[in-house]
């Protein structure tokens, strides 16, 4: 295996919650012991960030990332273990890098510069390129107290990638600024990845996290939850997030279920094109809802009917009943039914199911699931790109003369002439 | 290549034995020597900041001392009109005023006094670094003894010219200056470092210092000489207890009065030095682990 760029050996980290922080003389004397409470921030992390890669921190918030990444950074020191770091970093925290408010946006590329271990000529020699990078030239006379949020960001990055230190630790900076610098950041941050240098950043934004990462770790409450490739884990993060455990079922709670109940669905799973239980799901590929019912009484003529919405159920994106496609049931004891739609069509995003059981014509429902499942949609790697809720297969033509000539049209394709 | 899952879930209790690697003071010397540039820089800032936006800039550190040099004049040779207390005279019989008397003293006291007034909150308004990048931590107080000490250097060049114009050349007694500065800086830095860290969790120190040192300079002969207290042997016993009063007295005949350090007395604070210097060393580098998380 590899070099570690940064090896975490059981790292616990605690905080003092004092509630009544006390820092004068008095209160030390008048009351010896200080209230607090420990709370454990990391809990025994051990961790590898392999040399040259991209490695994402995600987690609730107060899940531990920051205190990992300062830890990291070496700002925070653990309570027990350690943390190893071969090679030069820099770290990003919270948008900063220790400007000195009262000096003004050059004097401070300096002096980061040589708090990140650059000598003054070599942060005279990049210079330029940190304030082409900032995009702020005529500020740089200006004491940085007077600087926006944005400007502030932008300073920060430019001068802690044009350090180029070999490790980059990044805390949520692409969340900040305009469109324009945000894409500055990735390109900087590509370019970084490209020249093989190491990267850990935190971020809630699980489209960087995916697009700019290889690897991600999950963090919970403190521990590790998971590690790995970041699309998997991204992905069942996020599974958790918008669906709950992706385990067995549990059903809907009362307030989404409704109906006569001669029929129950009695457990319903989502499941992918593997057979694998799972809340998450990608487009273009299966996705299959296996439903167990038990009948109490023999039933003619049962509708199974299922529904898709947007998780903010604002948009109603599916909608059909077994009938429609040629199944009509007789329920009697227990039996199970599968929906499948063998190519997903949805896009990236939350969505909500709704199953129900009801009579031909819906005059008596049985049991209904009303937006009781929740699933999430991930990009497929395999698709073209494309904006909007839906995928849809589609062709481009183009030719010159007559707009109606499209008869016999001088097209590569012949697949509409059949 | 799947996704692995690495630990278990986490165990109730915090670990009992703690294994940490601690910092070593060799370790921390070898920080603040790499550093070296940071520290310049430092200093570089300290001073930026205390002139920003004014007329003068680094120019005030020049003025100040030029005024107050002709202030205590003025005051002691037509208001006060006294000649007290230069009780030893120069060997080639010079006269010395008492402005300058007084002021050759106070050069090195105000590095001292200076030293450990702005590193006590050194760290604690170090807090948008400490809590963005890693640095070695004990450069914090050790700018602040530099930046006081180019502030002395301003007021020791405005000494050396006023002896020079005033009572005559310096003797090669001059030599000895550096060693007695260095004294100085050795004991500033000792007890630099705990100031700074001490402050940090208790912050009356901020406010204790200041009187402490009123106090201290009028323990120490700055405006008086050690002859002055002769009479009364107590006196003159606790201040030579006093770990300023070697510097301060030698730095004064090696500079004005052309006569050899006080090197007894020097010596006695030598050894205080270098006392406050171990002590201050693993106070603050037992401590600092902390500082990123209370400043």
């Amino acid at each position: 295996m590899a070099l570690s760029a940064i090896a975490c050996h059981d790292v616990w980290k605690s905080y003092r919650v004092y509630h009544e922080p006390s820092h004068t003389l008095k209160e030390k004397v008048l009351f010896r012991r200080n209230r607090y409470e420990e709370f454990w921030a990391l809990k025994g992390i051990d961790l590898e960030v392999p040399v040259g890669s991209t490695t994402g921190i995600i987690g609730a918030n107060g899940s531990g990332k920051s205190t990992m990444l300062k830890t990291m950074a070496r700002i925070l020191t653990p309570n027990a273990g350690y943390v190893e770091v071969n090679g030069t970093m820099a770290s990003l925290l919270e948008l900063g890098i220790g400007f000195h408010p009262d000096l003004t946006g050059r004097e401070n590329v300096f002096l980061s510069g040589s708090l990140l271990g650059r000598t003054r000529r070599d942060v005279a020699a990049r210079y330029d390129e940190i304030v082409d990078l900032a995009g702020i030239e005529p500020f740089m006379d200006v004491a940085v107290k007077n600087y926006s949020t944005g400007m502030y960001a932008r300073l920060a990055f430019a001068v802690a990638v044009s350090v180029e230190p070999e490790i980059l630790l990044v805390d949520e900076v692409l969340s900040v600024g305009d469109e324009d610098f945000q894409m500055r950041c990735y390109d900087r941050i590509s370019e970084f990845k490209a020249e093989g240098r190491t990267i850990v950043l935190v971020s809630h934004a699980m489209d960087s996290i995916r697009s700019l990462c290889d690897r991600a770790v999950w963090l919970e409450e403190g521990a590790l939850r998971e590690a790995g490739e970041a699309h998997d884990v991204v992905a069942s993060y996020l599974g958790e997030v918008h669906g709950g455990p992706s385990g067995p079922s549990e059903g809907p709670s009362e307030e989404r279920r409704f109906g006569s109940g001669e029929a129950l669905l009695t457990d319903v799973v989502l499941l992918d094109g593997t057979g694998r239980s799972t809340s998450t799901f990608r487009t273009g590929e299966p996705l299959v809802v296996r439903m167990t019912y038990a009948a109490k009484e023999p039933l003619p003529n049962v509708l199974c009917s299922a529904s898709v919405y947007r998780a903010d159920g604002l948009a109603h994106l599916l909608g059909q009943n077994s009938r429609s496609r040629g199944l009509v049931l007789e329920l009697s004891g227990r039996g199970v039914i599968e929906f499948t739609v063998p190519e997903l069509p949805l896009l990236k995003g939350a969505y909500v199911l709704s199953v129900a059981l009801h009579d031909d014509p819906v005059t008596k429902i049985y049991d209904w699931h009303d937006r009781a499942y929740s699933f999430f949609v991930v990009d497929n790697p395999r698709l073209p790109p494309e904006a909007g809720m839906v995928h849809v297969e589609s062709r481009w033509r183009t030719w010159t003369g007559d707009p109606r000539a499209a008869a016999a049209p001088p097209a590569p394709e012949v697949r509409s002439a059949s | 290549m799947g996704s692995q899952s690495l630990t278990a879930p986490p165990p109730a209790l915090p670990p009992r034995a703690t294994r940490r690697r601690p910092v070593s003071i060799r370790g921390s010397l070898r920080e603040l020597v790499q550093a070296r540039e940071l520290t310049v820089n430092l200093v570089r800032r300290d001073l930026k900041v205390e002139h920003r936006g004014t007329f003068l800039g680094m120019l005030w550190s020049l003025a100040t001392p030029l005024l107050l040099v002709a202030l205590y004049y003025v005051v002691f040779k037509f208001i006060i009109g006294a000649h007290p207390a230069v009780d030893k005279p120069r060997p080639d019989g010079n006269d010395v005023p008492f402005a300058l008397y007084f002021f050759a003293g106070l050069t090195v006291w105000n590095l001292f006094s200076n030293s450990l007034s702005r590193s006590t909150t050194s760290v604690t308004s170090s807090g948008y670094l400490l809590r963005k990048v890693y640095l070695p931590k004990a450069i914090l107080p050790l700018a602040s003894v530099l930046s006081s000490l180019v502030t002395f250097a301003f007021e020791f060049v405005v000494l050396m010219v006023a002896v020079l114009l005033v009572v005559g050349p310096p003797s090669a007694q001059l030599l000895w200056a550096p060693a007695i500065v260095a004294v100085a800086l050795v004991m500033a830095y000792g007890l630099a470092l705990l100031l700074s860290a001490v402050n940090v969790f208790l912050r009356d120190t901020a406010h204790f210092i200041g009187i402490l040192l009123q106090l201290w300079f009028w323990a120490t002969p700055v405006i008086y000489s050690l002859q002055f207290v002769a009479k009364n042997p107590g006196v003159a016993t606790l201040l030579k207890l006093n770990p300023m009063t070697g510097v301060v007295v030698s730095l004064r005949n090696v500079t004005l009065l052309d006569r050899g350090p006080e090197l007894g007395l020097l010596a006695g604070d030598l050894g205080f030095a270098l006392i406050a210097l171990a002590v201050g060393a693993v106070v603050f580098n037992r401590s600092q682990r902390l500082f990123a998380e209370l400043v």
